[in-house]
């Protein structure tokens, strides 16, 4: 039997609580185990980027907790939050959100930096992460040099550089055209199977709910549905 | 990588580093300006005070100071002299007999200091020649010959070759009156003292009071080298039984004031400057934060620790700082060497300054502990500056700010 890697409990989420309160996610309980491929679906205001958000520790939940690989997260004070999540998890935003100023070989050891890793360690690790992602030609881009879908690449990469149990990704597809999106959704399926890393997506994107093995349907902030599926 | 992204950061945008660099450069720029302008003023009014009037030293019977009268004098005073001009630090001395009394000219009268001067030793010791707007310096050879400032002319209403009498004490506190044919008017650097001082020859006005050939009521020294000072003043210390010497800080203790106001200017100036400097530091790296919201986010989502965050805003600001204060501090310390050549001539207000005893020429000038001193607060003004944007960036929520469009 797979682990939990993701424990969800009993978690709300209150918006303005003492003027006008908005109930974004409500008593939500979820399990995701270890080298799942998930699909956060919902219509917009649904609730997923803030489940998303809460499951990686960018937000605090008003009630319940967030466990992940055994850590609870929502008890976490904030400099060890930030480095449970610079070891932890990976994150893929929807607008790309690489540090403009470096390059794509930069943005990727940035990271790995944080985490202090040796000079010649961290070049044979961006390096394979590049060839990863198919942008070893790009090594020296800076964002505004690069596509979309190559910027995404990156932004994938870099969610990888810290070998992280889980990586988080908000809407990766929305900003991209059909074959930048299947690109990028290949290469994470390959690193789901093959590195056993666990991704869940927030996501409208049909193509992304395809390739889910697991669709879980946001409704009102509540879950409305948990389904597996075999990916297409 | 915090320092690289920190300095590539700050030429994202580049007009606007450009204008804070502008900005920090044109305010050291001021300040070093407006401090070296005023240190200029100040001390060519020292100078002129020490090498025009006083001297260095000087050396009075301990109760002329009390009361300025002529029986209050310094004996053996050739020989004193002699000593002094052997003296290798001395540039020159020379003795001065003094009184006070009235002046009077066919219309008025007025309240006078005489000088009883040596006329050749004057020239070298205040240059007092290079004063004589009209007439001649001392080129009568008659002995009633007197110099006296075209202030004090002026409300005598009289004029070169004209006659005055001067009244005054002599050493037995008996009435004196003598009458003098103006011979020159000069004009001071000092207005104030035109309308009052008047010179006469030593060896009349000594014949006059009645003071022996070897007394004198002042004796003043000029020295080659200011550090020399103490040196001497104890050397003088030994020459004079019956005299007080005292340096010129001491017979004028407000440039001794002046000197430490301006330490306080110093302080006073660059702060107003640097105040202004921060408000610019501060909309601008605030303007850095905010457009960034999203990017620091997503900085703080992948692992950057508000540490970190904060120190590479401070960076930022240091690098913009380390830029433009050594480009102002030189075109400053620029500035100050080629006005400090050639001068400022500010004649258009000479009248008014000279009544305070200032020059119509002013030559900047600044020590270089004062470019350390004005780079130091621009530095930690730049820093105090870049605080609040740091901790505005501090209060970000990661969640929120990824979202910011």
């Amino acid at each position: 039997m797979a682990k939990t890697i993701i424990d969800v409990h009993n978690v709300s989420k209150i918006y303005n609580p003492k003027t006008v309160p908005v109930k974004a996610v409500q008593h939500v309980h979820l399990h995701i185990e270890e080298g799942e491929f998930v699909a956060l679906v919902g219509p917009s205001g649904s609730g997923k980027s803030t489940l998303l958000n809460m499951m990686g520790g960018l937000d605090e939940p008003t009630t319940g907790s967030v466990v992940i690989d055994g850590v609870e997260i929502t008890s976490l004070k904030e400099n060890k939050l930030i480095d449970f999540r610079l070891h932890n998890i990976g994150f893929v935003f929807q607008s790309f959100n690489l540090i403009p100023v470096l390059t794509a070989k930069e943005n990727i050891g940035f990271v790995l930096q944080l985490q202090n890793i040796s000079k010649k360690e961290r070049e044979k690790r961006v390096m394979d992460l590049l060839r990863e992602v198919d942008l070893e030609e790009k090594e020296n881009s800076k964002p505004g040099e690069l596509s979309g879908g190559q910027q995404q690449r990156v932004a994938v990469a870099r969610a990888l550089a810290s070998n992280p149990k889980i990586v988080l990704a908000d809407e990766p597809t929305a900003n991209l055209d059909s074959k930048s999106a299947g690109n990028l959704l290949d290469i994470m399926a390959k690193l789901n199977k093959e590195e056993k890393i666990t991704f869940l997506f927030s996501t409208h994107d049909m193509r992304v709910i395809k390739k889910a093995r697991r669709v879980i349907t946001l409704v009102d902030g509540k879950i409305d549905s948990d389904v597996q599926q075999i990916p297409s | 990588m915090l320092l690289q992204i920190a300095w590539r950061n700050i030429w994202r945008n580049k007009t606007r580093s450009f204008v804070v660099i502008c900005s920090i450069i044109i305010g050291l720029w001021a300040g070093v300006f407006m401090l070296s302008f005023s240190w200029g003023l100040y001390k060519n009014n020292i100078d002129d005070t020490v090498f025009k009037q006083l001297s260095h030293i000087q050396v009075h019977h301990p109760l002329f100071k009390e009361e300025v009268e002529s029986k209050y004098s310094i004996s053996n005073t050739i020989e004193i002299l002699k000593q002094l001009q052997l003296n290798e630090n001395v540039a020159s001395a020379s003795s001065r007999i003094i009184t006070t009394g009235m002046i009077t000219s066919p219309t008025t009268a007025s309240g006078i200091k005489i000088y009883g001067i040596n006329t050749l030793s004057e020239e070298k010791q205040i240059g007092l020649h290079e004063n004589v707007r009209q007439g001649t310096y001392f080129k009568s050879g008659k002995e009633n010959e007197i110099l006296i400032g075209e202030k004090l002319a002026k409300k005598l209403k009289i004029k070169v070759k004209s006659k005055v009498v001067l009244t005054f004490t002599d050493i037995k506190s008996d009435m004196v009156s003598a009458a003098f044919r103006v011979g020159g008017l000069y004009k001071s650097k000092n207005i104030s003292l035109d309308g009052v001082n008047v010179f006469v020859h030593q060896y009349h006005l000594r014949q006059l009071l009645g003071l022996d050939a070897t007394e004198t009521n002042e004796i003043a020294i000029l020295l080659k080298n200011e550090a020399a000072l103490d040196s001497i003043k104890k050397y003088t210390a030994g020459l004079v039984s019956n005299g007080e010497v005292e340096d010129w800080k001491e017979l004028s203790p407000e440039l001794g004031m002046i000197i430490e106001s301006f330490n306080m200017y110093t302080y006073i100036i660059t702060g107003i400057i640097l105040l202004a400097l921060t408000f610019g530091i501060v909309n601008t790296m605030l303007m850095s934060v905010l457009e960034r919201i999203r990017e620091l986010g997503m900085l703080m989502a992948i692992g950057l620790n508000k540490r970190k965050i904060f120190f590479m805003i401070m960076l930022e600001t240091l690098y913009l700082t380390l830029i433009g204060c050594p480009v102002g501090l030189l075109i400053g310390w620029l500035s100050v060497n080629f006005l400090g050549k050639y001068g400022i001539n500010i004649s258009m207000f000479s009248e008014g300054l000279a009544s305070y005893g200032f020059s119509s020429i002013i030559y900047p000038s600044l020590d270089n502990e004062k470019y350390v001193i004005v780079a130091v607060m621009c530095f930690i003004t730049a820093l105090l500056a870049a605080i609040y944007p740091a901790y505005k960036a501090l209060q970000l929520n990661p969640s929120e700010a990824i979202r910011n469009i």
